[in-house]
């Protein structure tokens, strides 16, 4: 368990450090690494969220979200009983989470709360510009990827082994509570980052 | 008489009234685009962003580069038309306008966007090919760079009725070298060995001209041939998997046991997408049945496919080409190289004695795209070195290393040739988040123009984007009627005419 009082004061620059040389980060440590550096509303919060928790989490949920923003884009909202919840640690280390429905892919759930999330290639996986890391936690409930993600994610700056392309990633009761954070963007780009190999 | 908020609420959406900071970006692909994009999304305070393209129509490698069998990368398009959509209302805060058919350095002097805007982006991408620098490279029939052979069959102007390509005899092309294997190379490849077969490439906007020789060639094989070793290897995993999967056509790949083999690698040393790479090349290289993953059993192989439709590619390692070989017609027949060796420390040493030579009928230079300065920048003092634009974080620099006021650049031009459109992305992003940053401190220059369109008004065409939003439907309904994505304009005059025709459908 991490101890979250004193957390608060750590910068977001710091949050994303970008792999070189395509050195793998060890997945929990960089998540951990990443929630570390974020700043909590609510530090009662714990970090390690299990779905079997789930009642003490949406209990929880509003104290640090922005839920039931108004819906634009193309989701349809949640039929009453059957919300699911995600929640997003943007670059910032801001957290928020949303109620949305089974089926809703995180790329347009990002996009349809304004999050910071491109799809360059329209969700379409040939691109890796949504890409998210997801809570070690919740990896293994979600399908493995297919090799078409897998080929794009080699692509994909500050790579984890938890990382995902947030069109393939459909939200469902399995994955209830999903948190996955954005990989920082903005960053100082040198000739090496657009090696391809 | 009108309320007096609503009438300042009637000013404030007449552009005229706001004081923009204006922004030049020379070139449309998706570096220009989506610095463009970056701005006009992040931008606080007014701004009129306009963007010029030398061609008719924008986009640059999106619709030029981009393989036409890989529609979904195109998608970027969408993005970019919608955010000038959006912004070339000139209703709102910021306001958008194209000019295509202008050509910044020769119709207008770059000195002229400079002195009339705050800020200038050179973002024209590469207009050169790295070379070989050998004999015959020049002169030889069957001898194209992939810039102009990617050109010709994506249907660019200036070379999509090059006779170059039509009175090529493509009718006795069996061996095909390629060198270089980065992405480009992988997909002229692909192009090469599977333009026949329709479900491929029917639907595709591949140029129906090129698409008519390419069909009259009868290759064998396809050699991608590189300087360095296997782990060196420069294409990415989904285009690598593209060429593997095309043995449910009769279409088989191979690489030499000398340079590959998996119990010579050191697994642990080698980067994701590498072990990714290794793994994909060991299991295709084992018969069907053999392998342990559902990934690699995708498709049955064609395997009784007869020998004058088999066809092969090969990945080649470690040579480095020295001269080509030609009959007396001027035609390629050969092409000599030397086996290289890899040091330790990763340098490439060609071993001189041991020569080889290739039996071949066209080779394809594949090294990469190169950009070029504008012959404005020595006037300019703008420092031009290592095949890109001096600059720091996308500042140009001066000749003494010292940052231009008001100058960027990004994309190709500014790094040169390398990365997919999402590393593109991310980079114009960065430039265009800078220049926002300095934007707010610059003082308005005393010479800023709102509206500099009145530079583009000489004889030759303009074309704004509307004009290019018709001639996009144009294509778009040709492209239905023929049963493709879209049916592109091939040549300028073709283009231009469009506009003035401006067709009901």
């Amino acid at each position: 368990m991490l101890s979250l009082t004193n957390c608060i004061s750590k910068k977001s620059s710091l949050l994303w450090k970008p792999l070189t040389s395509g050195r793998l980060f060890s997945s929990l440590a960089s998540y951990k690494y990443a929630l570390r550096h974020s700043t909590f509303n609510d530090p009662t919060i714990s970090l390690r969220r299990h779905p079997k928790a789930i009642n003490f989490y949406k209990s929880q949920v509003r104290s640090f979200s922005s839920t039931l923003t108004t819906f634009h884009g193309h989701l349809n909202p949640p039929k009453p009983g059957e919300e699911l919840h995600i929640t997003f640690v943007l670059k910032d280390g801001e957290q928020k989470t949303f109620e949305v429905s089974e089926g809703d892919s995180l790329l347009d759930i990002a996009q349809a709360h304004n999050l910071d999330m491109e799809g360059a290639c329209g969700g379409s996986c040939a691109c890796s510009t949504c890409h998210v890391i997801v809570d070690p936690d919740y990896i293994d409930a979600l399908p493995e990827p297919e090799d078409d993600e897998n080929d794009m994610l080699d692509l994909a700056y500050g790579l984890t082994e938890t990382s995902r392309l947030g069109c393939q990633v459909k939200m469902s009761k399995e994955v209830e509570g999903l948190r996955v954070a954005l990989p920082a963007m903005t960053r100082n780009v040198s000739n090496n980052d657009f090696s391809n190999n | 008489m009108m309320p007096n908020f609503l009438r300042s609420l009637s000013t404030t959406c007449n552009n005229r009234d706001i004081q923009r900071k204006t922004i030049s970006i020379v070139g449309s692909g998706p570096s220009g685009f989506y610095t463009a994009y970056r701005l006009l999304s992040k931008s606080k305070i007014p701004i009129k962003v306009t963007l010029w393209e030398k061609l008719p129509v924008p986009f640059g490698l999106s619709r030029y580069g981009v393989a036409p069998d890989h529609p979904e990368v195109k998608n970027c398009e969408e993005t970019f038309t919608s955010i000038a959509n959006e912004y070339q209302k000139d209703n709102g805060l910021h306001d958008f306008q194209f000019i295509g058919n202008r050509t910044i350095g020769k119709d207008i002097p770059l000195k002229d966007l400079i002195e009339k805007q705050d800020a200038v982006i050179l973002s024209y991408g590469c207009m050169g090919d790295k070379k070989l620098n050998i004999p015959g490279e020049k002169d030889t029939n069957g001898v194209f760079s992939s810039r102009q052979f990617v050109n010709w069959y994506n249907g660019h102007p200036e070379y999509s009725t090059s006779k170059v390509f039509s009175n090529f005899d493509w009718s006795r092309i069996k061996n095909v070298g390629i060198i270089g294997n980065g992405n480009v190379a992988l997909d002229i490849a692909r192009v090469l060995l599977s333009n026949n077969i329709g479900e491929l490439w029917d639907k595709t906007d591949i140029s129906p001209l090129a698409m008519k020789c390419l069909n009259q060639a009868p290759i064998k094989n396809v050699k991608i041939i590189a300087r360095r070793d296997f782990v060196h290897s420069k294409f990415t995993n989904k285009e690598l998997r593209e060429l593997w999967e095309l043995e449910r056509y009769g279409i088989f790949g191979s690489i030499s046991k000398k340079y590959f083999q998996l119990g010579n690698l050191n697994i642990s040393n080698l980067s994701r997408p590498m072990k990714r790479t290794a793994e994909m090349c060991y299991e295709y290289l084992k018969p069907f049945n053999e392998r342990t993953k559902k990934s690699y059993k995708k498709y049955q192989p064609l395997v009784n496919v007869g020998e004058t439709q088999r066809k092969t590619w090969e990945l080649d390692y470690l040579k480095t080409p020295t001269s080509i070989k030609r009959d007396s017609n001027g035609n390629i027949t050969a092409l000599e190289l030397f086996e290289n060796n890899i040091t330790e420390d990763n340098r490439v040493i060609p071993m001189k004695d041991h020569v080889i030579n290739y039996d071949m009928d066209l080779l394809i230079t594949s090294l990469g795209y190169e950009a070029k300065p504008m012959d404005e920048f020595k006037e300019l003092g703008i420092q031009f070195e290592h095949g890109h634009i001096a600059n720091v974080e996308g500042r140009v620099q001066n000749q003494e290393g010292i940052i231009v006021p008001g100058l960027y650049t990004a994309g190709w031009v500014k790094h040169g040739s390398k990365g997919v459109i999402a590393a593109t992305m991310m980079d114009a992003f960065n430039v265009a988040d800078g220049i926002l940053a300095d934007l707010e401190t610059f003082p308005s220059k005393p010479s800023v123009e709102q509206d500099i369109s009145f530079l583009a008004d000489n004889k030759v065409e303009k074309v704004s984007w509307s004009d290019w939003e018709s001639l996009n439907n144009y294509e778009l309904l040709q492209g239905t009627n023929q049963g493709k994505v879209r049916a592109k304009v091939l040549t300028v005059p073709e283009m231009l005419a469009h506009k003035h025709q401006k067709p009901s459908y």
